[in-house]
C-alpha cells in the first residue's frame, strides 16, 4: 500500500495497472473527480450554465433598451416586484448589467475557459498522467462552484443581487446603505464573498498549471517544444497568480469600509445633508486596485483563446504556425506590458496627466505584439490547405473580431481621444468584440476541435455551421454599430432625458432583436454539445484530424493516467507538418537519420 | 400565451434543424463520406468570402446611414484637437483594417481544402517578423507623440490659466447637479468639510448647506447657484468638480470635455468653448439630419437644439436623468444673466425672513421638495430652462 500513495503523488510513476485498487464510485467519478479530464469537463458544462444564465440577463436589460416604453406583463411574472407592472425597475435593471458583466467575465470566459481547456490540454499535450496535484484541481473547481452558488444566491435576497457596475466602484459600492443603492446592501455582501472564493479557485488551479508545466513535461518536451497552448496557459496561469490578489486586497479593503467603519477609499461623504464620518480615503484607490487586476483579467480571457486558436488554424491549414517563436515572445511582451497599462482605464478620474502619458505610452505599445501575432495567424494559413470545419471557422472568426475589437483599442488608449469615448458605446463596442466575442469564437473553436478528445464522439457539422454564420453575423450585427453610438453614454438604462443621446431608438430595438436571435443560436450550440456527447457519430481513429500534439495519441476512452504503457518520449517540436514529403509528423516520431531538429 | 406560443415556435423550428442535420449526418456515414471535408471546405470557402462582401457592404451601409445621427462636431478648442486625432487614429486602423480583412478572407477562399493539394512548409521568417514589428511599433509611436502633444495641451497647469479665465465649481450628487458660480466678485466662499458647516446653513434654519458653504467668509455673499452651465464664447472655463456623495462624471459631449466627480478628491477640466448656442444652431441648420422635424416640439430639430451636461459614471438608480442644459453666449449676455441672479446668501436671508414672518413662531414640517423650490426660485431655474428650450 505504500507505493500506491507514491504512485499518487507522483502521476509520473503511475504506469502499471493499478485499476482495481481505485474503485471508483460515481461521487469520486463525477463529482469529486481528481482527473483532468473530468474536470475540465465540469468546468465546460458550468461554464455553459453560466453562459445562458448571463445572456439571458443581457436580453432582460435589452429588452428595456429597446422597448424603453413598453410593458412586458411576463417579465412581472418572472421578476416579481423587479418589473412592476411589466417594466424593469431602475434598479433591476442596474443589477441586471452587474450580474451579466460579472458573470460573463469571471464564470464565463475566466474559468470557463480557461479551466475547460487548460485542464483538458495540459497533462496531455505535455505528456503527464494528470495534473501536479489532482486534489487542488478538484479544489479549485468546487471553489468555483461555491463561489457560483453565492452569486445565484445573491438574486434572490430581498434588496436584489450587486448593481454598482462589475467593476464595483466605491464610494457606490464602499458604502453599505441601501438607499444610495439597493444593491449595495447583501447582495453586494454576497458578491464580494462569491468573488473571494472565485479568486481562490483561479489561484489553486493557476498554480497547479504552472507546477505541471514546469514539472511534468514528457521525455523530450522541452518548453520549446510545447505547443502554443501551453505556452498560452502558462502566461495565462501567471498572469491571474500575480493580479488576482490585487481583487481580493481591494475587496476585502472595501468590507471593511462597509462593515466596520474604515476609510480605506471614502472621504468626505454627504449624504441627505449629513457628513459621514469617514475620512481621508480614495475612492481612486480602489480603482488603482481594480485596474491592476482588471487589465490583466482581459488577457487572462484573451490568452488561452490566442492558444487554441493558434493550434487550430495550424492543424486545419495542415502547415505550421508561422513564427512560432514570435508567437511565444508577443505572448510573454503582453503578459509583462499587461501589468503596466491598467490606468488607461481612468484617464479621466482627475489623475496626474504626466502619469497618464505613460499608460499612453505602454498602452499603445501593447498593440505592437497585438499586431504581430494578428500578422501571423494571417500567414499560417496562406498557401495551407484550409480544411473549413467549425474550429476552423471560428478560429478564423477569432481572428476577425480581434483585428475590429483590438484596432479600436488604439483610439482609446490615446488618453485625449480616450476623454470623450470614456464610458460611451463606442467602449461597450470595444471590448465586446475583442473580449467577449473573440474569447467565445476561441473558446468555441476549442469546443469543436477537442470534442472528439472529450467526448470520443463528433459534434454536428451542419449544426456547427450554422451556429458559426449566425454568430458570426450576429455579433457583428450586435456590436459594429454601438461605433456610432460614440459619445451616449453606457449604462444608461434609458436614453430620453437626453436630446444629443436620443437618437438610435431604432438601432437599439434592431440590436435587441438579434441579440436574441444570436442567443437562441447559442442554445442549439448546447443542445449540439449534449446531444452530440451522448449519440453523436463515434470517433474512428485516435487522430481524426492528422495532428502531430500528444493528445491524439491517447486512447479514446478515457481512463486515468491517459496512456496505458509508458508516456511517449517527444522528439520534435509540435508544427512539424507539410514536411519531409508527409502531410504531418507527429511529435513522438523520432527525427530521420538526416532530418535537423527544428527546436 | 404569447410568450408559451413563442417558445413552442423556437422550439419546433429547433427541432426541425435537429432532425435535418441528423439525417445530413446519417447519410454521409451511410454514404461513407463522414470523412470528406472537402466539399464542405469548398461551400465554405465560397461563403466566407461571401461574408466578407457582405460586412462591407453593412458597414458602408450603416456609415451613411448613422453617421448624421452621431454628435455635431466639437464646439470647442480642444475639442477639436482631439477630432483630428481621432481621424488620424481612424485612417491609420481603417487602412489595417480594410486589408487585414481582406487578406484573411481571400486566403480563406483562396486556400480552401483541394484534395491533393498540399500546404506549404514555412514556419518562420525573421524579415516579416521584423517588418511586422517594426511598422505598428512607428505607426504607434507617431500616434502616442501626437497624442501626448494634444493630451498634456488639454491640461495646463493651473497657475499659469489666464487672467480672464471663468471659473465654475459643479459638485454633482444624486442625482442633481449643484452649479455655482463665483458671483460679481469673481471669487468663491470657501467651503468647510466638517459637521459645524454641512448641513445647517444658519442656526434654526432649515435649509441644509450640503456643500459646506462658510457664511463667515464674505467672498461667499455674492456666489449664487445655477439651474443652467452659462459659458461665454472664447472665455477659457476652468470647472472645479467634485460630489458629495458617489461618483459621477462630469460631461459635456458637445465640448469634448469630460472628468469625474470624486467625492473627496477635487477635480478640473479646463477648456474653450468657441461656439454660442445661437450660432450652433445656425451651422445645424444647414444639415439635413437636423432639419427634421422633431415630433415632440413640431419644430425642426436644429431650432431646440442645445448643448448638454450629463453624467457618465454609474451613481445609482436615476444615473441616466442627471441633464442639465448649456448655454454658451457672448459676454454682454452672460454679464446680464449674471445679474438676473440673486445671491445664495440674500435668498437663504430673504426666505428665512419670510419664512418667520409667516410661521410665527409655530413648528413647520417643511419637506425636501419645498426646499428645492426656494432655492430653484432663488435662481430663476425654471424661466431659464424654457428660455433655453425656445430662444
Ligand atoms: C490593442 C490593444 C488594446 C488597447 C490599446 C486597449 C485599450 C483600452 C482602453 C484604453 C480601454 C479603456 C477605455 C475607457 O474605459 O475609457 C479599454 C477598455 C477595455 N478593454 Fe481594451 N484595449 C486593447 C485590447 C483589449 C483586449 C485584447 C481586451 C480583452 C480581451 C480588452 C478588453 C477591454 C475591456 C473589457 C475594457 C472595458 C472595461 C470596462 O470599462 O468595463 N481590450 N481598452
Ligand atoms: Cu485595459
Ligand atoms: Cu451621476
Amino acid at each position: 500500500m505504500a507505493t500506491e500513495e507514491v504512485v499518487n503523488l507522483h502521476a509520473e510513476a503511475h504506469h502499471d495497472a493499478h485499476d482495481e485498487h481505485h474503485a471508483e464510485t460515481f461521487l469520486t467519478k463525477y463529482i469529486f473527480s481528481q482527473d483532468h479530464k473530468m474536470i475540465a469537463k465540469q468546468f465546460l458544462y458550468t461554464g455553459m450554465f453560466w453562459a445562458i444564465v448571463g445572456a439571458f440577463l443581457s436580453l432582460l436589460f435589452r429588452l428595456q433598451l429597446g422597448w424603453p416604453d413598453t410593458a412586458f406583463p411576463f417579465l412581472e411574472t418572472i421578476l416579481g416586484k423587479w418589473a412592476e407592472g411589466g417594466k424593469i425597475s431602475n434598479d433591476f435593471y442596474y443589477a441586471l448589467v452587474t450580474m451579466h458583466g460579472t458573470i460573463l467575465v469571471f464564470f464565463v470566459l475566466t474559468a470557463g475557459l480557461s479551466g475547460t481547456f487548460s485542464n483538458l490540454l495540459i497533462p496531455y499535450q505535455v505528456g503527464a498522467r494528470d495534473m501536479a496535484s489532482g486534489f487542488i484541481n478538484m479544489l479549485s473547481y468546487w471553489f468555483f462552484v461555491s463561489s457560483g452558488v453565492v452569486m445565484f444566491c445573491s438574486f434572490f435576497v430581498h434588496t436584489g443581487p450587486a448593481s454598482g457596475g462589475w467593476t464595483a466602484y466605491p464610494p457606490i459600492n464602499g458604502m453599505r446603505d441601501i438607499a444610495i443603492n439597493k444593491g449595495s446592501g447583501l447582495g453586494l455582501d454576497l458578491w464580494i464573498i462569491s468573488m473571494a472564493l472565485f479568486i481562490v479557485s483561479v489561484l489553486l488551479g493557476g498554480l497547479n498549471y504552472v507546477a505541471t508545466i514546469l514539472n511534468l513535461r514528457t521525455k523530450g518536451m522541452t518548453m520549446w517544444r510545447m505547443p502554443l497552448t501551453i505556452w498560452a496557459f502558462l502566461f495565462t496561469a501567471i498572469l491571474g497568480i500575480l493580479s488576482f490578489p490585487a481583487l481580493l486586497a481591494a475587496v476585502v479593503l472595501m468590507s471593511f469600509d462597509r462593515l466596520a467603519g474604515t476609510s480605506f477609499y471614502l472621504s468626505d461623504i454627504v449624504v441627505n445633508g449629513q457628513l459621514l464620518s469617514h475620512h481621508g480615503g480614495s475612492p481612486i484607490l480602489f480603482q488603482h486596485l481594480f485596474w491592476f487586476l482588471g487589465h490583466p483579467e482581459v488577457y487572462i480571457i484573451i490568452v488561452p483563446a490566442f492558444g487554441l486558436v493558434s493550434e487550430v488554424l495550424s492543424v486545419h491549414a495542415r502547415k505550421p504556425i508561422f513564427g512560432y517563436r514570435a508567437m511565444v515572445f508577443s505572448l510573454m511582451a503582453i503578459t509583462v506590458l499587461a501589468f503596466l497599462v491598467w490606468a488607461h482605464h481612468m484617464f479621466v478620474t482627475g489623475m496626474n496627466p504626466f502619469a497618464g502619458s505613460i499608460f499612453v505610452l505602454f498602452t499603445l505599445i501593447i498593440a505592437v505584439p497585438s499586431a504581430v501575432k494578428v500578422f501571423n495567424w494571417i500567414t499560417t494559413i496562406w498557401r495551407g490547405n484550409l480544411r473549413l470545419n467549425p474550429a476552423m471557422l471560428f478560429a478564423i472568426g477569432f481572428v476577425s473580431m480581434f483585428i475590429s475589437g483590438g484596432l479600436t483599442g488604439i483610439f482609446l488608449g490615446n488618453s485625449a481621444i480616450d476623454i470623450p469615448l470614456h464610458d460611451t458605446y463606442f467602449i461597450v463596442a470595444h471590448f465586446h468584440i475583442v473580449m467577449g466575442v473573440a474569447a467565445f469564437f476561441g473558446m468555441f473553436a476549442g469546443v469543436y476541435h477537442w470534442f472528439p478528445k472529450m467526448f470520443g464522439r463528433h459534434m454536428n457539422d451542419a449544426i456547427g455551421y450554422i451556429h458559426f454564420y449566425g454568430t458570426l453575423i450576429g455579433a457583428y450585427a450586435i456590436f459594429f454599430p454601438m461605433h456610432f453610438m460614440t459619445g451616449i453614454p453606457r449604462r444608461y438604462a434609458r436614453f430620453d432625458s437626453f436630446e444629443f443621446a436620443n437618437n438610435f431608438a431604432g438601432l437599439n430595438k434592431f440590436i435587441s432583436i438579434v441579440a436574441m436571435i444570436v442567443f437562441v443560436l447559442q442554445l442549439m450550440f448546447v443542445i449540439n454539445v449534449v446531444y452530440s456527447s451522448l449519440r453523436g457519430r463515434r470517433m474512428k481513429s485516435i487522430n481524426p484530424y492528422g495532428a502531430t500534439t500528444l493528445e491524439w495519441t491517447t486512447p479514446v476512452e478515457h481512463f486515468h493516467g491517459n496512456w496505458p504503457g509508458e508516456i511517449p518520449e517527444v522528439h520534435r517540436w509540435p508544427y512539424d507538418y507539410a514536411i519531409n514529403g508527409k502531410e504531418y509528423i507527429t511529435q513522438i516520431t523520432p527525427l530521420s537519420e538526416d532530418e535537423v531538429s527544428h527546436s | 400565451m404569447t410568450t408559451i406560443l413563442g417558445l413552442i415556435i423556437i422550439v419546433c423550428i429547433l427541432l426541425v434543424i435537429f432532425y435535418v442535420a441528423r439525417t445530413v449526418e446519417l447519410t454521409k456515414e451511410l454514404k461513407g463520406e463522414a470523412d470528406d471535408t472537402e466539399s464542405a471546405s469548398n461551400a465554405q470557402g465560397y461563403l466566407m468570402f461571401g461574408f466578407l462582401i457582405a460586412f462591407f457592404i453593412g458597414i458602408a451601409w450603416s456609415s451613411v446611414h448613422f453617421l448624421p445621427m452621431m454628435l455635431p462636431a466639437p464646439s470647442s478648442v480642444h475639442g477639436i484637437e482631439i477630432e483630428k486625432l481621432f481621424n488620424m487614429t481612424l485612417f491609420f486602423t481603417g487602412i489595417v483594417f480594410v486589408v487585414t480583412h481582406i487578406v484573411l478572407f481571400w486566403f480563406v477562399f483562396r486556400y480552401r481544402e483541394k484534395k491533393g493539394a498540399k500546404a506549404y512548409y514555412f514556419s518562420h521568417s525573421n524579415m516579416l517578423e521584423l517588418l511586422w514589428t517594426a511598422i505598428p511599433a512607428v505607426v504607434m509611436l507617431v500616434l502616442v507623440v501626437k497624442g501626448l502633444v494634444t493630451w498634456l495641451s488639454i491640461f495646463p497647469d493651473t497657475k499659469t490659466l489666464a487672467k480672464d479665465t471663468m471659473v465654475i465649481e459643479v459638485t454633482a450628487q444624486q442625482f442633481k447637479w449643484n452649479i455655482r458660480y463665483p458671483g460679481v466678485d469673481k471669487d468663491f466662499g470657501s467651503r468647510k468639510i466638517d459637521t459645524a458647516h454641512i448641513g445647517i446653513a444658519t442656526p434654526d434654519f432649515w435649509w441644509k448647506n450640503e456643500l459646506g458653504i462658510d457664511w463667515s467668509d464674505k467672498a461667499s455673499h455674492d456666489d449664487f447657484f445655477a439651474d443652467t452651465l452659462y459659458l461665454v464664447k472664447n472665455k477659457p472655463v476652468l470647472m472645479k468638480l467634485g460630489a458629495l456623495d458617489v461618483l459621477h462624471s462630469f460631461y459635456l459631449p458637445h465640448f469634448r470635455v469630460k472628468m469625474d466627480c470624486v467625492p473627496g478628491v477635487p477635480t478640473t477640466f479646463y477648456f474653450i468653448p468657441n461656439e454660442t448656442t445661437v450660432e450652433k444652431r445656425k451651422l445645424l441648420s444647414q444639415l439635413p439630419e437636423w432639419q427634421k422635424i422633431n415630433p415632440l416640439t413640431g419644430l425642426q430639430r436644429y431650432a431646440t437644439f442645445n448643448f448638454e451636461l450629463a453624467c457618465a459614471e454609474l451613481c445609482g438608480r436615476s444615473h441616466y436623468t442627471m441633464q442639465k442644459y448649456v448655454v454658451v453666449v457672448e459676454q454682454a449676455e452672460y454679464d446680464e444673466w449674471v445679474k438676473a441672479h440673486i445671491p445664495i446668501y440674500v435668498g437663504i436671508e430673504k426666505a428665512k425672513n419670510a419664512a418667520s414672518a409667516k410661521l410665527n413662531g409655530t413648528e413647520m414640517n417643511i419637506s425636501n421638495d419645498s426646499t428645492m423650490v426656494i432655492v430653484d426660485s432663488m435662481t430663476k431655474s425654471r424661466t431659464d430652462s424654457k428660455e433655453v428650450a425656445v430662444i
